[in-house]
């Protein structure tokens, strides 16, 4: 997580060194920072699609799947959980889209 | 070729559907793998829920899951009948058997880490102790 963070301030203080500060700033938006839920995100080392109680959780409002920068799972589980989510869609057990 | 495969087959046909049709539908697909020469090893009745956004105009659907063993050749067959069932809103089938073995050998493996730390659990060491904190994550 605090490596992510370090980074990304690394890229915008290289932008800033340029010689059209001015202009790179206005273009380049500054760094976001997300709140990450790291607590509580264990991942089953088998992801069952049809387990949509566990899948919900990866899901907000909108329906869309909960990017990992925010989800705090690792990338493998992130891929996993994914693709879980995309099944149980085709089976509408999940929607694509709501409200 | 002539390795066993897993399969998980789940249909939805609308919720309106007859007890009886459906019971025949399960029927004709046991015969078809039956044919094949695959075999279920789990029928789940899933029974009726909502669906998460209409299909064909239905709100509901009545769900069956199938677990199947086989070459394959059952699995080509029963999607190309599901296929032409009108009944039949929507169906998938997913290959467990892989995925399944990883997820057993990562258990193996955290199992056999557990019952390292127990036979030593008089002296913990520090380096033991954060290895599996990483690992709980």
């Amino acid at each position: 997580m605090e490596k992510k963070i370090k980074t990304d301030n690394d890229e915008v203080k290289d932008i800033d060194l340029g010689d059209e500060q001015k202009i790179d700033r206005a273009i380049v938006p500054p760094p976001r920072r997300y709140q990450r839920r790291r607590q509580g995100q264990y991942v089953p080392d088998y992801v069952d699609w049809k387990d949509v109680d566990f899948l919900k959780r990866f899901i907000p409002e909108g329906g869309k799947i909960l990017p990992r920068r925010i989800s705090g799972v690792t990338a493998k589980d992130q891929r996993r959980v994914a693709r879980a989510i995309k099944r149980a869609r085709i089976m509408a057990l999940i929607p694509y889209v709501s409200d | 070729m002539a390795e066993k495969r897993t399969y998980e087959v789940m249909y939805v046909v609308g919720a309106e559907t007859a007890d009886e049709d459906i019971a025949k539908l399960n029927e004709t697909i046991e015969q078809i793998v039956d044919k094949e020469g695959g075999s279920i090893v789990k029928t789940e009745d899933m029974g009726r829920r909502k669906l998460a956004y209409p299909i064909n105009k239905k709100t509901d659907g009545y769900y069956v899951l199938f677990e199947i063993e086989g070459s394959g050749q059952e699995i080509a067959e029963l999607e190309r009948r599901m296929r032409v069932n009108d009944a039949i809103l929507r169906y998938l089938t997913v290959r467990v058997d892989e995925e399944r073995k990883t997820a057993d050998r990562f258990q193996a493996k955290r199992d056999k880490r557990h019952a390292r730390r127990n036979t030593q659990n008089g002296n913990a060491n520090e380096s033991n102790a954060s290895e599996d904190a990483r690992d709980d994550q």
